[in-house]
């Protein structure tokens, strides 16, 4: 079993430069984890740390119970069976595509099944032949993940590899990657900017903040659950109303609403701001009992719209996704309800 | 992706990292007698030659500058595989003598060149003259001066060239420090620079300037014109030579000379060698191909038209003193000559 | 990008290189100081020095600053616009490093006797080192992302200012590399100015050995070069900057549209040709004038090839080891920034500027003592070679290595590989078309290395470049004609595959 283990990690690059202060991090056997977070958080440290491209300053990184990096420990990188798949694949251009495969199979007699194994795998069987600057972009990013996956790695980290491919090819082929690491359980850690692709792809959702983990836990524990209401913005659209809350239940001016988790029921009433996501909300008749507002922006993607509307005891207008189909304009005077659970934020 | 300049290069390095390998395998095969020679391959090498025939050992020849080979048998130290030094002025051979770098010569072998062509305590002994001299243009001086301190005056304004970065030119001016003093030396440089005297690659090009009448007069060694009469027949040189009477410093004798390094393993061969060079055979060659003088007592110039060496006026001077270039450098750029 | 530590697979080898490139400063420190540092002090501490490194100063400043004219505006020519015949310009650009130094300027001297004294030298230098400043920005401008110069004329900025304010930034790295190889060229240069009798400090230093025939005045000069070249070394790496990081990207960008030059085609032709009829075609017209005159019955062919063949041979040693050599220093100072490539790196250009007497001097004093069973063979000769030119071989290696993004080797490294082996098979193959043209380049220089050949070829051993010095030394110029011409024709071969590569 193939775990990572991730404690107390710190790095700085100058005295003003702390990149990780502390980070833990535990991925299970056979999952993939997305570490999620914004540019600078860190995560590229993290990654480079795990790899063994770099030394911590501190903490421990095991891997199926094997410590990489601790103290007085530093295993390079050669031997640590940490695959990795950059930014752009990083194709060696000088070698073809089985070359490339076959490249880290130590293996000789062993070499060619594998190579052809893994071709077959990330779907480009009889590709083998082929130099890295004949494929696309996508096919690029294949080789590198068979590449990374041939050496039967303990643990296979994923360089936000699909920056560089374009929106219509992404979601293609982050469904094959995922494909190809479940088909061998293999345990992988995806870093990432994009929440989508974190959330989408991930069996668990890592997000990281100045050098920390803020939170971490299944997909959607994160996007229904945040932690804080920095990681409700980062992971997806977030509407904050400010409210008080007793016994389970949020009062906003929008309504009441229930509460992941209950408040103790003999305290006082609880200050705070409440966090909704823009489904939650939905589009009603206006009435006398119903809290109501005038439309005031409408963005149209398609398969959904957002709707902004101000509130008429709100100081922040609040942004509302409904389906696809939309018949209200600007101006409109429309009434609001809320659905679902929310979370409250002292 | 693989050019042609990588695979040449590829295929020429491994053939090369071999080759070093090869050589130095076959390091210290038997060692002859070893020569370091300051003076011209081509001019000396058939000399060198008949040396191999007449001493009997096998001779391995380093062509160099004097200067440089003295500075590398410096360097060597007593771990020097150099048997002999040939020098082409006897600075250099002066340099080494003064680091106790030579071996003193049996007297017999000093005694057939005359006191003033060999170190005085006999490290070495010259084996060929160049005699400094005034090459003239008759069709535009009737007279040359009898001194180069004349050069100096006025009537000699743009007339005259030299040669400022040939080692004779340089030596010469080594000489006049030693007799006129560093003063007036300086003096007469600065006064040479004022009369417009005018700078010349070498002495072949100063020769033809002078027979071309470009200038008048030039200062070089004697040698040059009569190797420019000899080929190409004395009618077609316009060009005579004046040499200075009364010890003028611009008469010097310098010389082309040999010693035996200290710490040969051939150090008998070694003074046959140098006896050799002194024998009648080597003497002609030098007179007959370079048209230097013949040192060795007893043997004289065929070169028709060179005067006796005995009927020049050389000022005395021991040219073991004239290592002292440093200083006469000093004054050369001081004066904006070099 | 983070800076990790080199692995010692790699820093010993290029320490070894470093520690190799400096004997020749162990051995300046022993001569200078062996009559104290007071004497060495009143050598070096003199109003003649100050006055002669001026001189070699400014003649090195001239010489950079007409070099970079030259080399910049022949390498946007042949690389940017659609000039007639830019391919075969392109290759001719580069054949002047096939002339040597001594050679061009002698022709000029013959044509033109006024030029003697620092306009000569100037020009005769320049004609042959311009190149080490074409090379290298020839092959940045080929990677420039055309893109970015398209974003600046949409931005409003005409071509001259695009060129002043996008592309020429960005060669600055190329040509101060280019530049400083040139500015070492000019210091170390002996056989130009003396044959043009400007008075450099490199001819003081050699009229030191010469007139006074005592080592120690020389080696204290030779002590202020070395000064002067790890100051220059020291500016260079700041006008390179630390940004000198390779590309990212998604591999190659699209070849840029050639400039048409319009009416300035007649000028732009006119102006190549200048510089390729003064560098190369004059050259050799001088050497043709001479072989003319010579008598061709005393022409000695057998003589000839077998001397080419003995040149080729210990250029192409030298070049090998002076490659492999600066293989570990040219990766570590791409690879690993820091105090410890920087030391390397000065290390191994500190002794570049040295004339090549100091340097062979030096491979004397340690040979005798510590491996005598080499001296005087061919082994100290090659390594003598490595001394002198491991800069060249360490900018190209560098600029190699530059060019492959560094992701690949971690790839490498995560897939198993020691670094070792990275390097044997990631980094090298990657980075061997610019690797394969330093060794090009160091062949040519060490063909046509005069002095330190002289004094430890192994006894009897001739190359082109001492048959040539023989035959001149007796003023036999048809005689020396025949070696010239080979040596030139040899060279540029090397030379034409240079100028062919396109990187």
């Amino acid at each position: 079993m193939t775990d990572l283990q991730i404690k107390g990690l710190t790095k700085a690059y100058g005295p003003d430069m702390t990149v990780l202060q502390g980070l833990d991090l535990t991925v299970p056997s056979g999952s993939l984890a997305a570490v999620l977070g914004p540019s600078g958080c860190g995560k590229t440290t993290l990654l480079r740390i795990i790899a063994g491209f770099l030394r911590a300053d501190a903490g421990t990184v095991t891997v199926g119970g094997r410590t990489l990096t601790g103290p007085g420990t530093h295993i390079p990188p050669e031997r640590r069976r940490i695959g990795i798949v950059p930014q752009e694949g990083a194709l060696f251009p000088h070698l073809s595509v089985a070359g490339n495969v076959a490249f880290g199979v130590t293996d000789r007699a062993a070499r060619r099944r594998r190579t052809e194994e893994m071709l077959d795998l990330v779907g480009l069987a009889g590709y083998g032949d082929r130099m890295p600057h004949e494929l696309s972009g996508g096919q690029q990013q294949r080789v590198a993940l068979a590449r990374a996956l041939a050496p039967e790695p303990a643990l296979v980290l994923l360089d936000e590899p699909f920056n560089a491919l374009d929106s219509a090819l992404r979601a293609g082929v982050r469904a094959d990657v995922r494909a190809a690491l479940r088909d061998i359980g293999a345990t992988a850690v995806l870093v990432t900017h994009d929440q989508q692709e974190a959330l989408s792809m991930a069996d668990l959702v890592a997000v990281v903040r100045n050098g920390r983990v803020a939170q971490r836990g299944h997909p959607q524990d994160i996007y229904n659950r945040p932690a804080d209401p920095w990681v409700a913005g980062f992971v997806g659209d977030a509407v904050l109303l400010p409210g008080t809350a007793v016994n389970g239940t949020a009062t906003t001016a929008l309504g009441t609403v229930e509460l992941c988790e209950p408040t103790d029921a003999l305290a006082e009433a609880l200050q705070g701001t409440v966090l909704l996501r823009p489904e939650q909300l939905r589009l009603t008749e206006p009435g006398e009992a119903v809290p109501a507002g005038t439309v005031t922006d409408i963005r149209y993607y398609g398969h959904d719209a957002l709707i902004t509307v101000t509130v008429d005891d709100l100081d922040t207008p609040v942004d509302i996704r409904i389906g696809g189909h939309v018949t209200l304009r600007p101006g409109d005077r429309t009434g609001i309800r809320i659905t679902g659970q929310a979370t409250l934020h002292p | 992706m693989r050019n042609a300049l990588t695979r040449c290069v590829s295929a020429l390095a491994v053939a090369a990292l071999l080759l070093p390998l090869g050589t130095a395998c076959g390091v210290g095969g038997e060692a002859g007698l070893v020569i370091y020679s300051g003076r011209n391959e081509g001019l000396i090498k058939p000399l060198l030659e008949k040396l191999e025939k007449s001493v009997g050992t096998k001779v391995e020849v380093r062509y160099g500058t004097s200067a440089e080979l003295s500075a590398q048998l410096l360097e060597e130290g007593d771990k020097t595989k150099a048997d002999l030094f040939l020098s082409q002025d006897a600075g250099a051979l002066g340099a080494l003598a003064k680091q106790g770098r030579l071996e003193k010569l049996p007297q017999p072998t000093l005694d057939k060149v005359a006191g003033q062509f060999r170190a005085s305590a006999g490290e070495w002994v010259g084996v060929s003259g160049r005699v400094r001299v005034l090459a003239y243009n008759p069709s535009q001086v009737a007279k040359a001066p009898d001194s180069v301190r004349d050069l100096v005056k006025p009537e000699w304004k743009g007339k005259i060239g030299y040669a400022p970065t040939n080692a004779s030119f340089q030596a010469f001016v080594t000489g006049m420090r030693v007799l006129d003093g560093d003063e007036a030396t300086r003096n007469w440089l600065k006064g040479l620079k004022a009369n417009d005297i005018k700078p010349y690659e070498d002495n072949l090009a100063l020769l033809n300037a002078v027979d071309t009448g470009q200038v008048s007069l030039g200062l070089l060694n004697h040698y040059y014109w009569y190797e420019k009469v000899a080929e190409k027949g004395a009618d077609k040189v316009t060009a005579k030579l004046h040499y200075l009477p009364g010890g003028d410093p611009g008469a010097l004798i310098n010389v082309a000379g040999v010693g035996v390094l200290k710490g040969s393993d051939h150090s008998a061969v070694a003074v046959k060698a140098v006896d050799f060079l002194l024998s009648k055979e080597a003497q002609t060659y030098f007179t007959d191909k370079t048209k230097e003088y013949p040192l060795a007592s007893g043997v004289t110039s065929t070169v028709p038209g060179l005067p006796p060496l005995e009927s020049l006026k050389a000022p005395e001077i021991d040219l073991g003193k004239l290592d002292s270039l440093q200083e006469t450098l000093a004054m050369l750029r001081e004066a904006g000559m070099v | 990008m983070t800076t990790a530590r080199a692995p010692w697979v790699l820093l010993a080898p290029a320490c070894l290189a470093g520690a190799f490139a400096l004997l020749p400063l162990g051995y300046l420190a022993v001569r200078s100081l062996e009559r104290g540092l007071g004497f060495a002090w009143g050598v070096a501490a003199t109003e003649g020095t100050a006055l002669l490194l001026g001189r070699s100063l400014g003649l090195a400043v001239a010489v950079v600053a007409a070099s970079l004219v030259l080399g910049i505006s022949l390498a946007w020519l042949t690389v940017r616009t659609a000039l007639p015949g830019v391919r075969a310009w392109s290759v001719v650009a580069t054949l002047p490093l096939a002339v040597p130094s001594y050679v061009a300027a002698f022709a000029w001297l013959s044509a033109v006797p006024e030029l003697a004294g620092f306009t000569g030298s100037a020009v005769a230098l320049t004609l042959v080192s311009y190149p080490y400043v074409y090379l290298p920005v020839a092959a940045a401008l080929r990677g420039i992302d055309p893109a970015q110069e398209e974003a600046s004329r949409s931005l409003g900025h005409g071509p001259v200012r695009t060129f002043l304010r996008v592309t020429l930034p960005q060669l600055r790295p190329a040509a101060a590399g280019g530049g400083l190889l040139v500015a070492l060229y000019a210091l170390s240069d002996f056989g130009a100015v003396s044959l043009m009798r400007y008075d450099t400090f490199t001819r003081g230093i050699y009229t030191s050995y010469r007139a006074s025939f005592d080592r120690t005045p020389a080696a204290a000069l030779s002590v202020v070069l070395v000064v002067m070249t790890v100051a220059l070394v020291a500016l260079e790496t700041r006008t390179r900057g630390r940004r000198g990081h390779s590309r990212t990207g998604s591999g190659t960008a699209r070849p840029a549209v050639p400039v048409r030059l319009g009416r300035m085609t007649i000028p732009a032709l006119a102006w190549c040709g200048a510089i390729v009829a003064a560098a190369v075609v004059f050259p050799l017209a001088t050497l043709g004038y001479w072989l003319a005159a010579g008598n061709l019955a005393a022409w000695d062919p057998a003589g000839l090839v077998n001397t080419a063949g003995v040149t080729l041979g210990v250029a192409a040693a030298g070049a090998a080891l002076t490659t492999a050599l600066a293989l570990p220093v040219g990766v570590v100072a791409a690879r690993y920034r820091g105090r410890t490539a920087d030391l390397l790196e000065q290390a191994a250009y500190a002794g570049h500027a040295l004339p090549g007497i100091t340097v062979a001097l030096s491979m004397v004093f340690f040979a005798v003592r510590y491996a005598n069973p080499l001296y005087q063979e061919l082994p100290l000769l090659v390594c003598a070679y490595a001394v002198l030119f491991l800069p060249v071989a360490v900018a190209a290696t560098r600029a190699a290595v530059l060019q492959s993004p560094p992701v690949l080797e971690d790839v490498a490294r995560s897939l198993g590989r020691g670094p070792l082996r990275v390097l044997r098979d990631v980094t090298v193959p990657l980075a061997a078309p610019g690797v394969a043209a330093g060794a090009a380049l160091t062949f040519v220089v060490c063909m046509k290395e005069l002095p330190a050949t002289l004094l430890l070829r192994p006894t009897g051993m001739d190359t082109l470049a001492t048959r040539l010095w023989t035959e001149t030394g007796v003023g036999s110029y048809a005689d020396a004609a025949p070696y010239a011409a080979a040596l030139i024709l040899l060279a540029a071969v090397p030379s034409y595959l240079l100028g062919k590569q396109r990187t």
